[in-house]
């Protein structure tokens, strides 16, 4: 059986990592290769960066970062979001070390552009980043470039039935950064038959969430952002506290093959 | 005694800096090259790969490697093909339309019922006839794949479960194809990377 799995989650601005609280507010951490090592040598799942100043300046990906994290030498899939505009950026991306990407404004601006990465790379290569909320009684997606909400969910549901996408990454952006505040709701809104489709992220701190959210058919992860930078090895602490223990990946340490 | 040397195929798709540091991590040498010349020289080719089926080819043909790995492998030469890699050792696959394999390993490869991808940490279940060459058993790797093997059980060295059994590595003669990615499967992934290697060199 397939393992539902946590992603380790480093958020990156002008070169920093960062706490990112809503989409206003930021507060520096560090280096994000730091941060990238640890959940690395703490044996995440997958690690996802994503850079939020690429796409508003259409800056393009942060290859200077992917290349400082591919001499890591991680033994972790690296999933990577920010700036990709197109094809070309798509590919680059990958040849630099990532395994996956993840695309936010791409699909909303150039739905095509979705299409012709797809067959390039493989489905499987690709996740949708959508920053959602649930607001009296509705949906919406958030655009981050307008500042503003639409309430067309189904083209968003429309690319993860299409199986252009693997999965997409349904971001709570305004219980991001706070703790325990992930909204089931909008789990529950999007109304995805799909099994295994939904990475959940955004206000997700605590072991129970990440239990109840694993438990769902739909989500095949839960990405969690800095908190767990605040304690080692925090990622098996939670899955310690999972109830259901076949859901979950335990990784072999080299320690313990010594 | 002399390094055990890797040929990693580079047809121009995807990253191999994880393969290449994974396998120097065990001690080997490694080339990255899509010169026959230099691939010539390495103990054993690898054949890595990250995206479609039908572009992965169309470079390989372009740069007249099909024919070289072809020739390579009837000359004995041990051959592993990851992800990507190992699907295009089969005949053929059906990825965004109809596209002849190397054809090494009767077999085709289809996509999973649903537009399914199969993305994360899974099991795999050795064959008994496979436990000379591996014999961990039920060890968890990590996958990346919309499309799987569909072919005769007689090359089927281990099965994963994903809605339905199937073949997450195959194996004929000189030829292992792993499903899976061992070297984003951390320490699991370099056990198996290291006693496949050993398994091939040793028949």
């Amino acid at each position: 059986m397939i393992k539902k799995r946590i992603i380790g989650v480093v958020t990156v601005k002008n070169g920093w990592a960062v706490q990112s609280f809503g989409y206003k507010r930021y507060l520096p951490l560090g280096k994000p290769e730091c941060l990238i090592e640890n959940l690395d040598r703490w044996g995440a799942d997958e690690i996802f960066i994503q850079v939020i100043d690429r796409s508003n300046s259409n800056l393009g990906p942060d290859f200077e970062l992917l290349e400082k994290v591919s001499r890591l030498r991680l033994e972790t899939p690296l999933i990577y979001g920010g700036g990709i505009r197109n094809i070309s950026d798509a590919i680059q991306v990958i040849k630099t070390g990532a395994d996956r990407i993840s695309l936010d404004s791409t699909y909303r601006k150039m739905p095509d552009n979705i299409k012709v990465i797809s067959e390039t790379l493989g489905a499987q290569a690709i996740i949708i980043s959508t920053p959602m909320s649930f607001d009296s009684g509705m949906l919406g997606v958030y655009d981050y470039q307008k500042l503003e909400i639409s309430l067309d969910i189904d083209s968003t549901r429309d690319i993860i039935n299409s199986g252009i996408v693997s999965e997409m990454l349904v971001i709570d952006y305004k219980n991001e950064g706070y703790k325990n505040s992930f909204n089931r709701q909008i789990i529950d809104g999007l109304m995805i038959k799909k099994k295994g489709s939904v990475i959940a992220f955004g206000g997700i701190t605590e072991d129970e969430q990440v239990n109840s959210l694993l438990n769902l058919d739909i989500v095949s992860a839960v990405a969690i952002g800095n908190s767990l930078s605040y304690r080692e090895h925090a990622i098996q602490m939670i899955k310690k506290n999972i109830e259901n223990k076949t859901l979950v990946r335990k990784p072999i340490f080299q320690s313990l093959l010594k | 005694m002399k390094k055990i040397s890797i040929g990693i195929v580079d047809y121009g798709m995807g990253n191999h800096s994880s393969i290449v540091n994974s396998l120097r991590g065990l001690g080997l040498r490694v080339k990255v090259s899509n010169q026959k010349i230099e691939l010539d020289t390495v103990d054993v080719i690898l054949l890595p790969g990250v995206g479609a089926f039908g572009l992965a080819m169309e470079n390989i043909i372009k740069l007249g490697l099909d024919d070289y790995i072809k020739n390579a492998v009837n000359h004995d030469k041990p051959l592993i093909g990851i992800c990507l890699g190992m699907q295009l050792m089969t005949e053929s696959s059906s990825e965004h339309g109809f596209t002849n394999g190397l054809e090494l390993i009767p077999g085709k490869i289809i996509s999973f019922p649903n537009n399914q991808s199969h993305i994360g940490w899974n099991g795999i279940n050795l064959k008994k006839s496979s436990s000379s060459w591996l014999n961990e058993s039920d060890r968890t790797v990590y996958f990346n794949h919309s499309y799987y093997y569909d072919g005769p059980d007689l090359y089927k060295a281990a099965i994963t479960h994903h809605a339905f059994p199937f073949a997450s590595i195959i194996k004929h003669k000189n030829l292992i194809g792993l499903q899976f990615h061992p070297e984003k499967s951390q320490v699991t992934g370099k056990i198996i990377l290291k006693k496949i290697i050993t398994s091939l060199l040793d028949d």
